[in-house]
Order: structure tokens, then sequence, then C-alpha cells
């Protein structure tokens, strides 16, 4: 008998039923164009940051920093921009000052990690408050706007209907799937997250591989910032709070295994959009925001807990399976 | 001395998925004597020690207990009966004192509040009664491994222990500490409290014990008195002599001695003097068993030359190049290195055999740019199946879930992708089943034969003798014995690593 | 040579921390007219200590067995609205209301054990996420004005503001924190169960061939925490005389922050109450501090962060140290 392979289908099916039923439920909301935008500048936000903060989540690591390195870079952004006076020149150098920012923040965190062999939740956690209290010294604890032309286009200018972070994430996503799936490091970055003793065996260097993973995240969360910013044309230390949340509960319900060495980008891809049709969703159903938070949370605790229950699970069946093999080993014999 | 019979296990039998590990064993130990447990790895120690403490179950059989039949399900039940278990890997806390670690559970109180002074005095009482090295506040992270064994054992004798078990108490112990464990024991001995002493070194066996059981093959080779434990005799018990008779456990062994020299180690010394001034050299096509006792420093020098640990001190010449050894390099040198602990160091579980063969492989898998190619990379991994003949012939299997057998055959696999200078080997058919192993010696033996030099370490004596061209002992960090050009049997390997040869 | 002792050593390091601190702002402030040094500010510092070394108990515990918690902030607000909820619609005794809200500290706290010690989700990430549930659940409780718009509920009944007094400068709270911390102390000094949280923390293998119940530790740590996270929602809720959703908003940082600086190991097996204790007072000295210095606020952050990061690398390389050197002094010892 041919068994249909659910798990398989699973993703899309419950993406189409998420659809289906929003319409059903706010027909005229959801499907208006505006909503279609709003949608998309969620998804594209949480999908920039998403396609990075994955490598971290391969090796077994974590980034409890993400919201304010956000707001952090958000804040450098703009008033770099600001300072040099809003033209595209300012906009560039803005943007570059923010990925430095966020460059930095990672290998900060990398080299933390790896150098002293502290868990990365704890340095992470750590450094969310000296992001957090950074971009308030920056603002001085104040909202700092920016409407110029240049700046705001990052969210806003429209190419095919389509807003441009939205090709950002498509281009960003297209890059990590690309490392992660075909680059040499890509490979690297799954074996350190199985087995990092028979990765070092296996003349890998896993501190760097690890050092590099965070950098790549840190920039991931800068670029979110700066769409961040963009799109509401201001900078605070508030700016992408819930987002650490969000992030990682995208990439949990993407099937990316926060214990390392499982999941895929297109994977964490989906889990951005239901996260930004869940948010959406949520919203329209007059969900106050402020109680998403018990839906994501609950996402993380059952997909973690049936993650680690499936770990233990397998190690038994493989057991099991050994002395099978044995046995038949033994019959044959 | 010895008295009544305090524990006998009569008719033992166990058997792990239809493969017999215990055969028709009795075992039995004495009031008041130290009795040793010998036997070649795999002779089914561990597992009968195991059903004595109730972590494994028995199939048949039926244990007694000062000559009452008992059942022990649990680790709970036989401290009940007054057996303690000194476990290799400790279990002693290390935050704790040693007075709380000796009373840990049993804390005397008053009310719910610990008598702390009660408690170290009862500590105390049982430090001087058996003269140990201890204070009962210490903490324990300030000390070393030897004391922590200590604590363990007045675990066991403040419960009235009537019966400790050792499994190798001397593995991790300096030459000092070791002494001062026998006396322990020969302390506890005139205390009247029994021991088991689970050692492969012979000459340990032959000052402290009163009594030698020895198993081989599952089953009892012998039951020696004191006055019967003569080393040449141990061996011939351990190995069998019918055994020693037959194929296999004889070797006449052959070495080309013109052959070039691919390895030169030149005296390698370790930072923590696990071993010191290795030097040996290997030749092309030659396959070089490193024969010796479990920690006699053999898998330290591999990993050093391999350059998984920094040795101290010493030089590894490749083909007259010196190495600068770090995995990365070796690598590149042309030198692949199959770790000893399969499942921890050897592959990554959740990954495929394609991505396991090919990990240290991508330097020659196709590459277009920096992307590499699936499909060279899927035809190097079917390739590998298909030389070593992996089973399943699936590439895309997750090679956790894969026997033992197979899991090494990919982690082997990967090297035969390279063009080896030199491939080193550590254990490398432990736990894995015989038509598997038969097949991974001749892997061993192709390569040899294409010029690549081989170091096997290997505990297993018919193993060594059935793959090596030359025989290289080690015992506790030197090498002390090389077996070239000669015949060889496994009494020989084993007296050399034992240092028996020494004495007599 | 007789070691100083690594507890001992770490100590002294902790309460030299908060003097050169204390000695810090003192002649920053102006030594002769202190703005810093003086009997009613310094009564102060300890008294914005309390909460944070009150729930730093639980969390202390809870680290020694090498676990965390980062939902007490949360769990603080959750409690603080469930009070509220009976305080503006029912006319129930405070009492009541209070042991309500540690009903609902202790199932928090179990929710948080249940799925570490049962389901086997790594502390980090399963209190992350009841972090975000707690909050949730108190803006869905949250009591709301007659347009619908999430208010502020007072709580100024003086039968209830009372607790946020205390005996002229001797407030409640620091008297109920110097219970607590010595209660705490004591339980885990002299009780079977704070011996079997250390030996849970150092090794869970070596714990359970012990005979102890691994996973009914863990989970009796994290109610602990729970129920103290109550009791710290009763002081906050009652000096403010009010509750709100933001109450304990980045509040898991300063209980965590506190046993870190008091030398409470994350890898679990080591520190104590007192530990905690002092890294509360470290805490709320340093807070103090700045706002008696009149520095941007925001600095604080970027100092306790860094202090984090700081302490926690100082006890990494530390504990290599020491410990590679005790194992040699032991072993030499081991040879007399």
């Amino acid at each position: 008998m041919k068994k249909i392979n659910w798990s398989k289908y699973s993703k899309p099916i419950i993406l189409v039923a998420f659809v289906i039923a929003l319409s059903i439920l706010r027909p005229k909301a959801f499907l208006s164009l505006d909503n279609f935008s709003n949608v998309l500048w969620s998804v594209a936000v949480i999908g920039i940051m998403v396609s990075g903060t994955i490598f971290v989540f391969l090796i077994g690591g974590i980034d409890l920093s993400i919201a304010t390195l956000c707001a952090l870079s958000a804040v450098v952004v703009v008033s770099v921009t600001n300072m040099l006076g809003g033209g595209v020149g300012a906009v560039l150098l803005g943007v570059l000052a923010a990925l430095v920012t966020g460059a930095l923040a990672g290998a900060i965190h990398g080299l933390i990690i790896t150098k002293f062999n502290i868990p990365a939740f704890l340095v992470t956690f750590a450094t969310q408050s000296i992001f957090l209290g950074l971009a308030m010294v920056l603002t001085n604890n104040k909202i700092v706007s920016c409407t110029a032309p240049a700046f705001t286009a990052i969210g806003a200018f429209k190419i095919l209907g389509f807003p441009l972070p939205v090709y950002f994430m498509a281009i960003i996503a297209l890059a990590s799937w690309a490392v992660l799936r075909k680059t040499v490091f890509g490979r690297y970055v799954y074996a350190v997250g199985g087995n990092p003793v028979a990765s070092e065996i296996s003349g890998i260097n896993v501190r760097g591989a690890s050092i590099m993973c965070y950098v790549v995240s840190g920039l991931t969360t800068a670029l979110g910032g700066v769409v961040l910013a963009s799109m509401t044309q201001q900078a605070s230390a508030a700016t992408g709070a819930g987002y650490t949340n969000d992030v990682i509960t995208a990439g949990v319900i993407g099937g990316v295994s926060l214990l390392g060495g499982e999941g895929t980008l297109p994977g964490a891809i989906f889990g951005a959009v239901l996260m930004g049709l869940l948010n959406n969703g949520l919203n329209l159903m007059s969900v106050p925001s402020t109680h998403a938070g018990l839906v994501k949370g609950l996402v993380i605790v059952v997909a973690v807990a049936f993650d680690a229950m499936n770990h233990a699970d397998q190690s038994k069946k493989k057991v099991k399976k050994f002395k099978k093999t044995k046995d038949t080993a033994k019959e044959s014999a | 001395m010895a008295g009544q019979t305090i524990l006998e296990a009569k008719n033992i039998y166990k058997s792990f998925s239809g493969v017999p590990v215990l055969q028709d064993v009795h075992f039995e130990v004495k009031a008041g004597e130290v009795h040793a447990l010998m036997g070649e790895n795999g002779a089914g120690k561990s597992t009968l020690i195991k059903i004595i403490t109730g972590v494994y179950s028995k199939d048949e059989g039926q244990i007694y207990w000062e000559g009452q039949p008992v059942e022990i399900n649990t680790y709970q039940d036989c401290q009940k009966l007054g057996v303690a278990c000194i476990y290799q890997e400790l279990s002693v806390i290390p935050p704790l004192t040693v007075a709380q670690n000796v009373f840990l559970g049993r804390e005397p109180r008053k009310g719910k509040i610990i008598d702390y002074k009660k408690m170290n005095e009862m500590t105390q009482e049982l430090i001087d009664k058996y003269q140990f090295p201890l204070k009962p506040t210490t903490v324990v992270e300030n000390l070393g491994i030897g004391q922590r064994q200590l604590i363990e054992i007045l675990k066991g004798l403040s419960q009235n222990s009537k019966l400790l078990i050792m499994d190798e108490p001397t593995a991790s112990l300096s030459g000092k500490e070791a002494e001062m464990l026998f006396k322990i024991i020969q302390t506890l001995r005139s205390e009247g409290v029994s021991i088991i002493y689970i050692s492969h070194r012979l000459e340990e066996v032959y000052m402290l014990s009163d009594r030698l059981t020895i198993l081989r093959d599952g089953k009892n080779a012998a039951v020696l008195e004191k006055d019967e434990i003569i080393p040449a005799k141990v061996i011939e018990t351990m190995i069998g002599k019918v055994v020693d008779e037959s194929a296999g456990s004889k070797k006449m062994l052959h070495s080309d001695e013109n052959a070039e020299v691919r390895l030169d180690v030149r005296n390698l010394t370790d930072k923590t003097d696990r071993y010191r001034n290795i030097s040996f050299q290997v030749h092309r096509g030659e396959i070089l068993g490193l024969g010796g006792l479990i920690g006699a420093g053999r898998t330290e020098v591999v990993r050093a030359i391999f350059g998984v640990d920094k040795a101290e001190s010493g030089e590894v010449y490749l083909d007259g190049e010196k190495l600068e050894c770090y995995p990365k390099a070796s690598i590149k040198n042309g030198i692949g290195f199959v770790p000893e602990d399969r499942r921890n160091q050897g592959f990554i579980p959740l990954l495929s055999t394609t991505r396991n063969v090919a990990l240290t492989n991508y330097d020659i898998v196709e590459k277009k740019g920096r992307a590499i190619s699936d499909a060279s990379e899927l035809e190097m991994s079917k390739r590998a199946i298909e030389a070593i003949d992996i089973r399943p012939n699936d590439p895309d299997k997750q090679v956790g879930v894969m026997s033992g057998g197979n899991q090494q055959k990919v982690v082997l696999g990967k090297w035969l992708m390279r063009d080896l200078k030199l491939l080193i080997v550590d254990e490398p058919t432990a736990g894995i089943d015989v038509g598997a192993k038969d097949e991974i010696y001749g892997i061993l033996e192709d390569l040899a034969k294409q010029g690549v030099a081989v170091i096997v370490v290997t505990s297993d004596l018919q193993e060594l003798l059935r793959v090596s061209h030359r025989i290289l002992v080690m015992r506790k960090g030197d090498i002390v014995k090389e077996f070239k050009n000669v015949e060889v049997t496994q009494s020989m390997v084993l007296a050399a690593g034992q240092g028996v040869e020494e004495e007599a | 040579m007789k070691q100083l002792n690594q507890t001992t050593m770490r100590r002294l390091i902790s309460i030299g921390m908060l003097l050169i601190l204390v000695i810090l702002f003192t002649i920053l402030a102006g030594a002769g007219h202190g703005k810093f040094f003086n009997f009613d500010n310094l009564i102060e510092v300890v008294r914005d200590a309390s909460v944070p070394a009150i729930i730093g108990v639980g969390v202390t515990y809870i680290i020694i067995t090498a676990g965390i918690d980062l939902s007490t902030g949360s769990m603080m607000a959750l409690v603080g609205m469930t009070m509220a909820n009976i305080y503006a619609y029912t006319l129930l005794p405070f009492p009541v209301m209070i042991l309500a809200g540690m009903i609902v500290g202790l199932l928090c706290g179990y929710a948080n054990g249940v799925i570490v010690a049962k389901f086997n989700v790594p502390e980090f990430i399963a209190t992350l996420a009841t972090m975000s549930i707690f909050r949730a659940l108190t803006y869905i409780i949250a009591i709301k004005d007659a347009n619908g718009v999430i208010k502020s509920q007072p709580m100024n009944h003086s039968h209830y503001t009372w607790l946020g007094g205390g005996i002229g400068k001797f407030y409640y709270v620091i008297m109920a924190m110097i219970i607590v911390v010595v209660f705490g102390q004591i339980v885990l000094k002299y009780t079977r169960y704070g011996t079997n949280l250390y030996s849970v923390g150092a090794s869970k293998k070596a714990a359970t061939l012990s005979g102890i119940d691994v996973a009914k530790t863990r989970l009796v740590a994290y109610m602990i925490t729970g129920g103290l996270v109550a009791i710290g929602a009763v002081f906050t809720t009652a000096r403010l005389q009010s509750a709100t959703t933001a109450i304990g908003m980045d509040f898991e940082f300063s209980p965590i922050a506190s046993a870190v600086v008091g030398g409470v190991a994350l890898s679990g097996g080591s520190g104590d109450v007192i530990g905690t204790l002092i890294g509360a007072l470290f805490m709320s000295t340093l807070e103090n501090g700045i706002r008696k210095l009149s520095i941007n606020t925001a600095f604080q952050y970027v100092i306790k962060g860094a202090i984090i990061i700081g302490v926690v690398i100082f006890d990494a390389t530390y504990k290599t140290r020491m410990d590679r050197k005790a194992k040699e002094e032991g072993a030499k010892e081991g040879l007399e």
C-alpha cells in the first residue's frame, strides 16, 4: 500500500488553508490591494531577517538581540542620513553605516561566543541591552524621523506593483539559499550544527564558520532595521520591537531546528510568509498585536517540544534498527 | 582470610538481539576477598557486572546474595543489598563537600534542616576508620581524581556496603594515586569488605587479588586461586590455548624494509604526559598495527599526528616533508583519519551519505564558480557506495539511522575518494558485525597495495594480527616492543602490552 | 599551600565590585554634600534592590540547576493584572486577592517547569516563549476604559498601599526581602532540596545515579520562582498604587544580572542567594547613581549589558584557570 507523505505537503496546505480562512472571515479587508501590500511589507522584513538568522539557528545558536539590533541600525541609518543632508549619497552612506553596525555586532557575538565558550543566548541577551541603550543614547530617547525622498523610497518605491523591500527579500533569500545549498560554506554550516567535533576533525574551521554565521545574521538584521525605518520614515529605540520573537517563530514554523543542523531556507521563508499572514490576520480580526505573543509563544513551545521529542525518538529508532540489521546479518551468516 | 560466599551468580545467560554475550557464566565472591575479573575486550566482563548491578536484566540464571536467591532489577536494589559500584565516570558532585557527597540523599537531619555537625562527624569516623586522606568539609572541586574516587568508595562504605565493585579504577589515576588506592583496598579487605576488581592491568591484579575469574568469549575460562595467578598462565587463559593454535592467532609478520619511508614521527611528546618521545616510521604500502592496553596512549599519539590535539614537542614528516599538524593541513597533505568514537567524532548524523562522504573532499568536488556541482558530489557518493558497498545504497539516506558497520564505511569512504598517502584508523571495527569487519580489512589491504601507509590502532588482538604487517606495542605512554618479520602470537602482544616480559 | 576557596574568592570580588561602585558614585556626586551617599538615598537603593532580590532567590535556584528564566518580568505583569481584576471587579478582601496572585504565579512557574523538565525544551527557548505568552495574557485580561482602551488600574486603597510603605524608612519590602533571602539561603544550604539543586546543576547524570528526582527538582525551582514573582508583584503594585500592562517590562534582566554579578555561574552548580543579593544591590546602586548624577539613563542599558558580558567572560576564564590549578593542587595533596 502506498502511503501519501502528508508531511511533505503540510506547509502549502497550511498556507492555503490560512489564506482561505482569512478570505472567508474578512473577505473585504483581506482581499484588498492595500492589505496585500501590508502583508508583503510585513513578510519582507521578517523574510530579510530570517534569511540571515537561519545561519545562526543552523549552527545551533540563537540571537535574542534581533529586535534591539534592528532598532540600533534603524537609528544609525536615520541619524547618518539626516546628518549628511538626506541626499542619495547620504542615504547610501547611512545604509552602509547601518550594515557595518550589524556586521560588527554579529562579529562581536561570534567572537565572544566561540572564544569563551559562553552560551549564545546569554551573550545576545546582554548585547540586547547594550544595543537598546546605544539606540537610546543616539536618539536621546526620542523618535527621530527622516522624510528624505531618497530614504523613504527604500520602503515605499514600487516596481511592477511590488514594493522595493519585497525585491530585497527575494534577492537576499535567493543569495542565502544559494550559499546554504550550493557553496562549501553552506555545507560546513550544516555539518557544524550537526556535529561540531566531527566537523573539526573533518578539517572545518568551526570557530571561523560560526563567527561568519553571526556576522551574516547581524547584516540581515541591520538591513531589516533599515527597511523598517524607511517604511515608517522614523526610527527609535522601539523600532523592531517584537521582531526577535517573530523571526525565531518564523524559523521554527518553517522547520528550522533550534537545536541545530536542520532546516532549509525555503522553509524559513514559508515561516516568514505565514508569520506575515498571521500578524495581518490577527490584525484584521481585531486581535490587538499585543495578544499575538500568545500564539507565537505557543507555536515556539509546541514546535521545539516536538523537535526535542523527535530527536529522542530518532535515537531510539536507530537503536532498534541497528539491532534489526544485526539480527538479519546474523541470520544470513 | 576469605570467608563465606557473599555473592554468587549461577548459570548466567545473556544475549543482545540474538548474539550471545554471556553463556552459562558462574561467578562467586567470598566475604573479605579481592576478586579480580579479567578478560579480553568483549569477553563479557562489563555485561556481567551490569547484570549484578541491575543495569541489564539477565536472560537466564540466578543471583544469590549471602546464600539467598535475589532479584536485582535496578541499581537501587543492589545498593539495598549492600553492593556499591564505583563508576568509571565518577558520579561525585563537584560543588558539594566530601561529607555532602558521601551522604547525598541520606543526610542526617533535625526536622528538615541538615545536621552538618553530625554529618561531618559521621564522615570523619569513616575516614578515620579506613584512613583515607580526606577531610569532610573540603569542597570536591578542589580535589584530584584519585580523591574523588575515594569519595565514591566512602559513599559505598557509608551505606554499609559489603561488596564494592571497581571497574578499571586506576585508568585515570597517577602512579602515586594508584598506590594510595591499593593501600586502601588492602585496608578494606582487612575490614572484611569484598571487592570485585576489574582491570586490564595484570600487574595490579597480580599484586592485589586473592582470586581471579577469567572470562573468554562470554564463558568462564578459569577461576584461579592466589598462588595460581602467574602472568604467563593468566595470559594463556585469557587468550585460550586452543585458540592460540588455530588460525588468526598466530602470524608471520612481513614488512618490506626497502620500501620508502612515508611517515616519520620523531620524539612526539604530550603536554600532559600521556605519551612521550614517540618515534617510529611507516613505509609505503605498510600496515602498521599499534597495540597495547586501552589508555596506553595510542589514540593520543595518532590524534596528535593528524593534529586534532597538539603535541608539546616532536616532529612529523610525510614523504620527507615536515608537517604542520592540524586537521585541515593534514587532509591537504594526504592524511586520512578515522577516529575512535564513531558516533561523536566520525560523522554528522543528520546529514546524508552524500554530504558526509563529500565533507572532506570539497576541494576536489567540481564547482561552477563557487557553486558546488550537485552532480559531481552525488557521483562521488555513488562511487563511495559502490566501492565499499554501503547499505542501503541510497546516497540521500541519513547516516545517523544506518547500522554501525555502514556508518563506519561512510566515515572510511570519504577518505577513499582522495589520493591518500597515509590513513590512520582508530578502533576501526568496534561494535561492527563480522561481515562488515572483513570488508573493512579488505579495504585497508587494498589501500596498502596501492602504496598508502596505514596505521591501525586496535585493542582487538585478533584484528591486530589479521591486518598488520608490523606491530608496535605501547604501554603507559611508551613504545615498548616492536614485532617485525617474526612469527607473533596474541599472547606475545598481550604480554608486551602488560609489561610481563620485563618482569619475567 | 592553602588556597583561598574559589567560592570565597568570588564572593570577595562581587563585594569589591559593589564597594568600588559606591565609592565611585560618592566621589562623583560630591562627597561633601553627597546626593548619593546619604542615609535616605542608600535606603532607597536597598528598597529598589528588594524586588529583584526576592525574585532573584528563585532565579538563583533555577540557575544553580543550570537553567534560566527569561519570563519573570512578564509573569510579574500577569500576576499584577490578575490582582487588578479582582481589585476592580470584586469585593474580595485583599488577602484573597494576593492569594489569587500567588496561585497565578505558581501556575506560571509550573508551566515553565513542565515545558522544561518534562518536554525537554531548552530553558531559554521555553521561557522566551512563555515570556511572550504571559505578556499577551496580561494584555488580554487588561482592564479597559469605557472606550475599550487599556488603562492603568488604580490599586490605591489604603488597606493595600500600606504594603508599599514601611515603618518610617524601613520599608516592608525590605523586610520581606530580608526574610526571603535568609530563608532562601537556609533552604539552599541546609536542606536536602538545596543540595539537590547543586547536584542537578553540576551533573544531571550523577544526580540521577544518586537517586535524585532531577525533573521534580527543576520543576519545583521554577514554581518557587513563580511564587516569589507573585510576592514581587504585590509589592510593586502596592508601591505604584496601580497595575499596568507595562509592569515588569525588561524586568527579567534584573534578577539574572544580579545572579551573574553575584557569582551564580550560568553553567550551574555554584553560587548562592547571598551572592545574588549583592548583585541586586550592585545593579540598583548602578541605576541610582546614574540617576543621581543625571547621566542619560540610556547608558544604564549599555553599562548593564557590558557588565554582564564582562562578568561572564571573567567567570569563564577564571573558572578554567582555577579548575586546572585545583586539579594540580588536588593531585599533589593526594600524594601525602
